[in-house]
């Protein structure tokens, strides 16, 4: 979060190599978001350009107290993807067609829910890595706590406290960016 | 009533089994079965992932299109006077050189921008090199003394702002010069750092890691 701060600072002072750092922390990710909710190539280029002019334009709004940058950015992006999704219903409503080719948005997967996903891989990739190489064990091959004590050569009172100590982390990180820039709709909201 | 302990819901999280206590307590308390089912929900999409690190990054077009954005149109107009002008420069002295040539010898061509490759310290200094950018966009890479190799040598164009960021232009023959197309849209005044490397036939497409030559681009 401190280095949020610090290129939040120089974006604000109309830095735009901060841009281009955002851009070369988050561009994939948004754009993965963009892919994601609208399902096709061309158009996930096109928001993820949106949404990075838009960070710059409205890059006084970003306040690295409330959430991270990655957050506020895929906020952004899902709106730029919505409004596009929107717009794009309205002209095959004007036109009286269905695109045959165009492929189908993914519409099992809400747009609030990739954004979870994502800003909890990203949360994922900041713990400290003993942390994240016990998560990682425990999610992708779930594996027990013994056999990832077995797996890594750790005592398995520090599995489980890696365990406790990343999971806390990766809970709060959905807490605080989910409430902060309204990427996740309010029925979703856990909070209490 | 006795709460679980915030830890132990971690752990019960993530696929630990529920002893005959618990089970009793979350059947009985909305407080922790909400805790519990936030946990296993960050658990599942943690188990979702992707991994952010091998996320494919937007093509080179999409901060091509951003930059524009941002550059003030007074600006651009400026630069778009400065480069007529230059454009002028370039046209009178293209159409000198067509004639000069037409009246010598050889075809016209423009250089866009050019660099003189230098050896890296572990390489011998006597290897060296020049690259020519056209402006048909294709990059006529000349070198000299280069050791040999098992494997075969490798053209990049690298960002030295941010050095992970490259590009694979292409591979050298045995032939001391070779012309190798830039793939279009390539920001040469970012990628302005040319590279020869020494890459092992381990079909692994990334740089080796082991430079050769190395040098700057200016126009």
């Amino acid at each position: 979060m401190d280095s949020d701060g610090e290129l939040a600072e120089r974006l604000r002072d109309g830095d735009e190599k901060a841009l281009r750092e955002a851009y070369d922390q988050h561009g994939a990710t948004v754009f993965y978001l963009a892919q994601r909710v609208l399902g096709n190539r061309a158009d996930a280029e096109d928001v993820t350009q949106l949404t990075f002019v838009a960070a710059w334009t409205g890059r006084a709004g970003f306040d690295p107290q409330r959430g991270t940058m990655l957050g506020w950015l895929l906020g952004i992006a899902k709106r730029k993807a919505v409004d596009r999704l929107r717009s794009a219903a309205r002209d095959r409503r004007v036109a009286e067609t269905v695109s045959a080719q165009a492929p189908a948005p993914d519409e099992t997967e809400p747009p609030e829910r990739i954004i979870d996903r994502l800003i909890i891989a990203d949360e994922l990739s900041r713990l400290p890595a003993e942390q994240r190489r016990t998560l990682e064990l425990a999610f992708f091959d779930d594996l027990t706590h013994p056999q990832i004590a077995a797996v890594t050569g750790l005592p398995l009172g520090t599995v489980k406290s890696h365990i406790r100590r990343g999971m806390a982390n990766l809970r709060r990180r959905w807490e605080v960016d989910g409430a902060a820039f309204g990427s996740r709709s309010a029925g979703a909201s856990r909070a209490r | 009533m006795r709460h679980l302990d915030p830890d132990r819901l971690a752990l019960l999280a993530l696929a630990e089994p529920l002893d005959s206590f618990e089970a009793g307590h979350l059947a009985e308390c909305p407080g922790c079965r909400h805790d519990l089912d936030a946990l296993r929900h960050v658990a599942e999409l943690g188990a979702e992932g992707p991994d952010l690190d091998r996320l494919p990054a937007p093509p080179a077009r999409v901060w091509e299109g951003i930059e524009a954005a941002l550059d003030p149109p007074e600006r651009r107009g400026r630069r778009s006077h400065w480069l007529l002008a230059a454009a002028a420069v370039v046209v009178l002295a293209v159409a000198g050189t067509v004639v000069l040539n037409r009246i010598v010898r050889a075809p016209a061509e423009t250089v866009t921008a050019r660099a003189t490759l230098k050896p890296l310290a572990t390489v011998p200094a006597d290897a060296n090199g020049t690259v020519r950018v056209l402006s048909g966009g294709e990059m006529r890479v000349d070198v000299r003394n280069l050791p040999l190799t098992s494997g075969f040598h490798e053209v990049w164009l690298i960002d030295p702002d941010h050095p992970t960021k490259m590009i694979a232009i292409g591979n050298l023959t045995d032939r001391p010069d070779a012309t190798l197309p830039v793939p279009p849209g390539v920001d040469m005044n970012r990628y302005r750092l040319v590279d020869i490397s020494d890459e092992p036939h381990d079909g692994d497409a990334a740089h080796s890691g082991h430079s050769l030559l190395r040098g700057t681009l200016t126009s």
